[in-house]
């Protein structure tokens, strides 16, 4: 190939088309070509027909197209009808549509006979099935596009429905706060301030001196993201607390031993876990009655603070931090500690390692709640008011001290100077001692089976005395020895016992007293059981003391002694039982039964060796039966002998 | 409340008011009375205005007694008296008009407060303006409200230690009817102080036995 330039070659088709006329500038205008209806005019155009045959019937439609149509039909009609030249041209039209008239007179016949339904009924042909099936593709794709016409409607209508339902909930919610308001109205004290909504859930209104405001806010909570699922403990209604309320509180009574490190007050922490809220309460309404725990439990352990710093006592109180420390017994301390915890941090220890014991008193929780309640209603209490404009406030009794000239006596009783912290010390006294009276009692019962000991306590017992009932007897000698009964009355700090015969002790608050004096009982009733046996067996009682002065001394109480004598007088049984020296038994024999018999020429008579001479221990130890009465029974039983 | 007796203790011959009482007390103690504080009573005097002239002027006595702290006696001499409530006497300030305070007149018996048993014994100085005037002695029985059936007793405990100026069996209670359940009250014994007091004042300054 040579270098020279490249030669451009362009190819052009022929024209096929008119050129019309040629511009100035060298441009041609080609006559535009025909269409197929313009070049079928043309054509038409050249068709001479007043040369054509008798068929020439171009009046039924004027469509150029048919044209070439009908040409045809007239060569063919000239090729059948050629052997008939003579007829009418329009003889075959006429022919036709005679019998398309006859064709429709007689549809119509046919239509007004079957009308009447008389003579002629319409009846379906059978379709053949085959004939009739239509492919499964075409039914599949018939069905889908109906469904999907039904679907469209439906889902047209559901999305209508949700948005008025959206609409319908966000008019609700306001609604709803509207009726969790009128709920928290119907029971707590809410105010309108300026456009806040407060409320008070301190004890003012019952009667409650303590300055804290006690005032709440109430908050809405509608406007939400809808988006958003909404929390199961969802609220349009949410108040706020004082912070310094939050949380939960106790005031938590406990008396513990002494504790010797004086450095270990104040720390005392809680936890108890909160209750659990009941299904259908409201997340406000736990945490309002929350709170105003919490209010009152400061209330409490504030007044009891005050009083323990104001009144003077003996042993003086001590107050550090969260905790009133005081000594209601030698060797014992009621600590009363207000507990409260915040809530926020939760508990380091996930389970303590070991579980102390509780000993916080519940009881007297809850009594502190009630004396401070009936404080609150003293202050608001009908015995004040209604009152005389003239008089002054306080108790209605204290009105009538000046017209019936009450002396100082009768004003003090009718004054209540006790304050709430002696109240609750006087309380758990009197628990602690009915607890350790409780505790004396059961271990010397189980400690000691002859004679045995039975505590029958009261059931309705006043906050500062109980009672018991105990009674000493022998297992099965219960209805022949009970002379022992004593009636206990445990007071704040003592306990009054009362004897069956008559005789009122009073102990203190020692537990040794007590288990002293129920050691000298059950001696005493050993010795009371002989007797009483003694008149069963038919033996005579010849003397009967309940202190005697012979002997050993007792450091408990006093050893008691009895004589007794059989039917015939032959034999004599001295028991002396004490609590610490235990029983001793002599038997008396007849001088007949001695060994040896001092001769002695006083003695002349034989009747004389029929009286009761020299006495023999018993080994009681090894004397058979399982407590002492039965052990007696058999012995006395042995010394009367068969007639 | 029990009978209650008050008369009158003479001042010892040579000794002072002072003097006289500490004897009471001393032999009070010997017998095994225990102090408890200290009483006081005393007597303001009302004028009732707007009487008719020829008539003498009603007195009325207006008393406290410490023992009923809360009370206000009012009494006419030998006429009706009433315990009233303490604002009587704020009462009494409202009725000026018709009551008048004679200011000078006010007796006032203080003294200590002795318990025996079953008696409160009160050995009292009578002042009035300041000055002595004399002691009296009140002696209560606390259990019984009868003063018949007690008089004996409070007789003999009141020789025990007064010695010879016993007193006989005050107006008050012969005035009782006899028979009939009449227990005594705040108002008995005021009406005796009222006389003892009346008696006092009557009795010009004694001679050498002031302070």
């Amino acid at each position: 190939m040579s270098g020279g330039p490249a030669v451009r070659v362009s190819i052009e088709s022929t024209c096929e088309k008119q050129v019309q006329e040629v511009a100035l500038d060298g441009t041609e205008t080609y006559v535009p070509p025909l269409s197929m209806s313009q070049n079928l005019a043309k054509l038409a155009q050249r068709i001479d027909f007043s040369q054509g045959s008798d068929s020439e019937e171009d009046g039924i439609d004027g469509k150029p197209r048919d044209r070439e149509w009908t040409k045809q039909e007239p060569e063919e009609e000239e090729g059948t009808v050629k052997f008939q030249p003579s007829l009418w041209p329009w003889d075959s039209v006429r022919n036709n549509l005679r019998s398309a008239l006859t064709e429709m007179c007689v549809l119509h016949d046919v239509l007004s006979v079957v009308k009447e339904k008389k003579y002629m009924a319409l009846d379906p042909v059978s379709q053949d099935p085959t004939a009739g099936k239509t492919p499964q593709v075409f039914q599949l794709i018939s069905k889908k596009k109906s469904l999907g016409t039904a679907a469209q409607l439906l889902l047209k209508g559901a999305e209508k429905l949700s948005k008025s339902v959206a609409e319908n909930m966000e008019n609700r919610r306001q609604r709803d706060f509207n009726s969790e308001l009128l709920r928290l109205r119907s029971q707590w004290k809410l105010r309108k301030v300026g456009d806040k909504i407060l409320g008070d859930l301190s004890y003012r209104s019952a009667g409650s001196l303590f300055p804290h405001h006690g005032t709440f806010e109430v908050i809405k909570n509608t406007d939400l993201d809808l988006d958003k699922k909404l929390p199961e403990d969802y609220c349009p209604l949410d108040v706020q607390i004082p912070s310094d309320l939050e949380g939960s509180a106790y005031i938590k009574v406990s008396i513990q031993k002494q504790a010797p490190d004086i450095g270990d007050l104040g720390t005392v922490t809680l936890f108890r876990r909160p209750p659990k809220t009941k299904a259908g309460t409201q997340q406000w309404h736990v945490k309002l009655e929350a709170a105003q725990n919490v209010l009152l439990c400061k209330e409490i352990f504030a007044q009891l603070s005050r009083e323990a710093v104001q009144i003077k006592s003996q042993i003086p109180h001590i107050v550090v931090k969260n905790q009133i420390i005081s000594q209601p017994f030698p060797g014992l301390q009621l600590s009363i500690s207000l507990c409260h915890s915040t809530g926020e941090k939760k508990n380091h220890r996930a389970t303590p390692d070991k579980p102390k014991p509780d000993d916080h008193l519940y009881v007297l929780e809850h009594n502190l709640h009630q004396m401070m309640r009936e404080f609150h209603k003293q202050q608001l209490s009908s015995v004040v008011m209604p009152h005389p404009a003239s008089a002054p406030f306080g108790h209605k009794r204290m009105r009538l001290a000046g017209p019936m000239a009450y002396d100082k006596a009768e004003i003090t009783s009718l004054q209540h100077n006790e304050g709430l912290l002696e109240k609750i010390i006087k309380q758990a006294k009197h628990i602690f001692l009915r607890s350790r009276t409780a505790r004396t009692i059961d271990s010397l019962a189980s400690r000691i089976e002859d004679p045995q000991i039975q505590a029958h306590w009261s059931n309705i017992n006043d906050v500062f005395e109980s009672s018991v009932k105990v009674l000493i007897t022998s297992q099965g000698y219960e209805q022949i020895c009970k002379s022992i009964q004593l009636q206990l009355n445990i007071g704040v700090e003592q306990i009054r016992v009362v004897h069956r015969d008559g005789r009122v002790v009073t102990l203190s608050h020692q537990e040794q007293e007590l288990q002293d004096f129920l050691l000298s009982q059950m001696s005493q009733h050993q010795v009371h059981a002989v007797q009483q046996l003694a008149k069963v067996m038919g033996w005579h009682v010849l003397s009967f003391s309940n202190h005697v002065g012979l002997g050993p001394v007792e450091s408990i109480g006093n050893a008691s002694a009895v004589t007794v004598a059989s039917p015939n007088g032959e034999y004599a049984i001295s028991v002396r039982n004490g609590p610490e020296s235990g029983c001793k038994v002599l038997v008396q024999f007849p001088r007949s039964q001695t060994k040896e018999l001092p001769k002695s020429d006083v003695i002349q008579d034989a009747k004389w060796s029929h009286l009761r001479g020299p006495s023999k221990e018993v080994h009681w130890s090894k004397m058979e039966g399982r407590n002492f009465v039965y052990k007696m029974e058999l012995l006395m039983a042995a010394l009367t002998p068969c007639p | 409340m029990g009978v209650t007796c008050v008369c009158q203790v003479p001042v010892s011959e040579g000794k002072s008011v002072q003097q006289t009482v500490d004897v009471l007390h001393k032999k009070l103690e010997q017998l095994g009375a225990v102090k408890q504080g200290s009483f006081c009573v005393d007597c303001e005097t009302y004028h009732a205005t707007g009487n008719v002239s020829g008539q003498p002027t009603k007195l009325l006595y207006v008393m406290h007694n410490s023992e009923t702290p809360l009370s206000c006696m009012g009494l006419f001499e030998g006429g009706p008296c009433m315990i009233a409530d303490a604002n009587f006497d704020v009462l009494m300030i409202k009725l000026k008009s018709h009551f008048q305070n004679a200011k000078g007149h006010k007796v006032e018996c203080r003294g200590s407060r002795y318990r025996y048993c079953d008696f409160l014994i009160k050995v009292g100085t009578v002042t009035m303006s300041s000055s002595a005037r004399g002691i009296s002695v009140e002696v209560e029985y606390c259990p019984c409200v009868v003063p018949g059936d007690c008089w004996n007793l409070t007789k003999e405990f009141m020789q025990s230690f007064l010695g010879p100026s016993v007193p006989e069996l005050p107006s008050v209670f012969a005035a009782k009817p006899e028979g009939l359940f009449a227990p005594s009250d705040g108002v008995d014994t005021m009406t005796q102080y009222l006389e003892l007091f009346n008696k006092l004042r009557k009795q010009q300054v004694p001679g050498s036995n002031v302070r």
